[in-house]
């Protein structure tokens, strides 16, 4: 035996950047999918998206933005890494998949680990490095991206046991199933939105009726009315029950 | 001795009226509101380079009111020529009379308008036309328009001084040509009439060389250092329509390029699919026409085009072979007018660019017709001020036409109102020009005092920190250029941080050297020890191994 694979948890993603197809068949053998070192790395991938946004040199940063925002951060990384998950779980387990969401999560993980490296790598050269000298950090980009890229084939082929042209193939698809969700997710808030602005103006209009009334008071009342109305259906759900029990009863005696 | 309460009245009184005088020296505000754009392409708020200083209407000049005037040009004589194109004469020359050329001196005193030609000078040309005449190669009507004795429409304007002798050229719109003429004497009438004495008439070539389906309603015209005279039409799309001194036709200048639309580009990829045939019934693309132009005093060419959807070659300068300088000299296309289209209240803005004046500093003045603004660069096409606007007050117009400069001051002309308004500089505006001057001679640390000035007036205005980074780049200041071209010019900060850098490096030679051969140790040392252990960990490994198979070799 070349290598002795009891390691440590957190040392297992450098194995495996280091072993793209050998790597995760270990993993999988040894059954060391981690879930904390996973979102260690998720969280790393947050902050460096962070640190390039803020840190990159002048002369290299194409994002420079007067007022810094971090929504479009967390929309890139973390929200569309559990989508990836949840997406990618959703249709393999469909098609014969053998991962799990946790094995999933972690292989994708994993997989990121080189792109984090290489941007790491490139914010330090951007502060270091002339304009002339840019073919430094557009090799190390896409050297990292392959990178990744490969990783992540790999740990998808090795967590659900699919050929490769299979794991492509579903790989494509889980892209299109990432926008499904994200429609989704989109056209969930906004009905949310119009359930709260629904809400909203009908306490304004209560507030408006009743201009003596403190807004204490007229949340009280609000809480009442709908407290008024789960009990009516609850006790209109007992009735029901009742009913149901006593033609159960009727027919147990006949 | 006087009293307390004496004292404190008169101190009192005193006061007030300081306080009063301080007040009466306030002026009123300008109609519109200086704005500069930053490193981020977004509008701040910035002083005012120009205000308002004088309005002059036709009923100022001495003479009637102007109608529609369009194109107006300053003489090196310091003369202000007048295209009143719309004005209707009281006993014309001809049928179709209309228009004249009023010119001012500089203190907009009438000199001498001209509303008739006299055709004497030229008769060989005359007798020319007439035998076409017969012949059938030109029409009644024809004739009858480039023999005009008046102005029809009279829409563009240059006068050239060679030697003390004034020639004006006049693009004569609707009479379809261009006419040079010169003053002999002044009437002695209201109105001062002179009659030109033609000396050269430019009309619209043979037909082997110009298309006859185009019309030649010329609506601007140029005389370069060698005499030639450009033309530009509105309905051609090959450039300005250059004449010989003698009135030969020369060809077209200054093509503006086809704009990389997603029509065009298309069109190109089915233009490799289809056969001959097929590809002739295509839609074919061509350029948008120039629509005014300007030559400074080096004999550079500058064209504009006012198209709303046009992108490109907005603002072009153009060396006499016509190839474009501004865009041979960036890494891309500049932007020139307004950069943000706006949609407010049911219009939709963004720049037209309708004139262009070119000072004798190589200061760019644009006018835009849709928000009435001048936007004014230096020679480098840096942003330097925005003023006037649409509106009805002083300093904002209805239409605007023509913008000359002279000296420190700029003149628009306004069609609508059939005024032309006077610009002068302000404080902040002269500190900006004298930096400016300094700065494109190359004159960093000179300038640094301008610079500095113009900060302090305006900490918004982008150009002063490229230039006080510049100025601390030439001194060997690295690092602080470096801070001034943060966020304020990519190349500048390339440059300085080059230099940083390498004296960087230089300093702490020393220090590096000991890192690197350090780090290069250390990694050699922890190798070989790495290796050692892992050696250790595998014979304990195998003895383990090799223990174990020990007795299952014995069974």
């Amino acid at each position: 035996m070349r290598f002795n694979l009891d390691m440590p948890a957190w040392k297992w993603p450098f194995y495996i950047m280091r072993h793209p197809f050998e790597g995760f068949e270990d993993l999988r053998w040894k059954k060391a999918y981690n879930m904390k070192v996973a979102l260690v790395i998720v969280a790393l991938l947050f902050i460096v998206s962070v640190c390039k946004e803020l840190m990159t040199g002048f002369l290299f940063n194409t994002s420079d933005v007067k007022i810094f925002n971090i929504v479009p951060i967390i929309i890139r990384t973390i929200v569309i890494f559990f989508t990836w998950v949840i997406g990618n779980w959703a249709l393999c387990t469909l098609f014969d998949g053998e991962g799990t969401m946790k094995n999933i999560c972690v292989n994708t993980a994993y997989a990121l680990v080189p792109y984090i490296i290489g941007e790491v790598i490139n914010i330090i050269l951007s502060n270091c490095l002339l304009r002339t000298e840019s073919a430094f950090i557009t090799f190390v980009s896409y050297v990292t991206i392959l990178w990744s890229a490969l990783l992540l084939i790999s740990g998808m082929k090795t967590v659900h046991q699919y050929s490769i042209p299979k794991t492509l193939l579903f790989m494509i698809i889980t892209l299109l199933a990432m926008v499904v969700i994200l429609i989704l997710i989109v056209l969930l808030v906004s009905l949310f939105q119009q359930v709260y602005l629904f809400v909203n103006s009908i306490y304004t209009e209560l507030l408006y009726r009743f201009t003596n009334l403190e807004p204490t008071a007229l949340i009280f009342i609000f809480i009442g009315v709908i407290a008024a109305v789960i009990a009516i259906v609850v006790a209109a759900y007992t009735a029901y029950e009742k009913h149901q029990i006593a033609k159960e009863r009727k027919k147990l005696n006949s | 001795m006087p009293s307390i309460k004496r004292i404190a009245t008169c101190v009192t009184a005193s006061v007030m009226a300081a306080a009063t005088l301080l007040t009466s020296t306030a002026f009123a505000d300008e109609p519109y509101t200086g704005y500069n754009y930053d490193w981020w392409g977004d509008p701040v708020p910035s002083q005012n380079g120009y205000v308002v200083d004088k309005v002059y209407t036709g009923l100022d000049m001495g003479i009637d009111s102007l109608s529609e005037p369009s194109d107006m040009f300053f003489s090196d004589n310091d003369d202000l020529f007048l295209a009143d194109t719309a004005y209707k004469p009281s006993n014309p020359a001809s049928d179709s009379a209309k228009g004249r050329i009023v010119v001012v001196d500089s203190d907009f005193q009438l000199k001498y308008t001209v509303e008739s030609l006299d055709f004497s000078g030229v008769q060989d040309w005359l007798d020319l036309k007439g035998s076409e005449l017969k012949t059938g190669a030109l029409s009644q009507a024809d004739y009858n328009k480039v023999t005009n004795l008046a102005f029809n429409g009279p829409s563009g304007i240059y006068v050239d001084v060679d030697e003390g002798e004034e020639t004006i050229y006049v693009a004569d719109n609707a009479n379809d040509r261009v006419v040079a003429f010169q003053i002999d004497e002044i009437g002695d009438d209201q109105y001062k009439t002179a009659v030109g004495k033609v000396k050269v008439v430019y009309t619209r070539p043979d037909a082997s060389m110009y298309d006859s389906s185009v019309t030649f309603n010329p609506s601007k015209v140029l005389v370069d250092a060698a005499k030639n005279v450009y033309v530009c039409i509105k309905s051609i799309t090959k450039g300005a329509v250059v004449f010989s001194k003698e009135g030969d036709f020369n060809g077209y200048f200054g093509a503006n390029r086809v704009e990389q639309t997603g029509e065009v580009l298309l069109n190109a990829f089915w233009k490799l699919i289809f056969n001959r045939e097929q590809a002739k019934k295509m839609r074919r693309s061509v350029p948008v026409e120039i629509s005014n132009f300007d030559i400074d005093t080096d004999n550079f060419i500058y064209t504009v085009t006012e198209s709303k959807s046009a992108e490109t070659d907005i603002l072009k300068k153009l060396n006499s072979a016509g190839t474009n300088i501004y865009t041979n000299l960036g890494y891309s296309d500049y932007n020139f007018g307004d950069a943000l289209t706006k949609y407010y209240r049911g219009q939709t803005y963004s720049s037209q660019i309708t004139d262009i004046d070119v000072a004798d500093d190589g200061v760019i003045n644009l006018l835009d017709l849709k928000t009435g603004r001048v936007f004014q660069y230096d020679d480098e096409c840096n942003l330097l001020f925005i003023f006037g606007g649409i509106g009805q007050q002083k300093g904002t117009f209805n239409i605007v036409n023509s913008v000359e400069s002279k000296g420190d001051k700029v003149y628009v002309l306004d069609g609508r109102k059939c005024s032309v308004t006077v610009f002068k500089q302000t404080e902040f505006g002269s500190i900006v020009h004298n930096a400016i001057a300094l700065f494109n001679k190359g004159k960093y640390e000179e300038a640094r005092g301008p610079w500095e000035e113009a900060l302090r007036r305006d900490s918004n205005y982008w150009l002063a920190y490229i230039g006080l980074g510049n100025a601390y780049l030439n001194e060997g200041q690295y690092e602080t250029a470096m801070t001034y071209f943060y966020h304020n010019s990519r190349t500048g900060y390339n440059d300085a941080f080059k230099s940083w850098r390498m004296n960087f490096i230089r300093d702490n030679f020393t220090l590096f050297a000991v890192i690197i051969i350090a780090l290069l140790a250390f990694i050699y040392i922890f190798s070989t020890w790495r290796g050692k252990v892992r050696a250790k960990k595998r014979a304990e490994q195998e003895r383990i191994f090799k223990e174990k198979n020990k007795g299952k070799e014995d069974v």
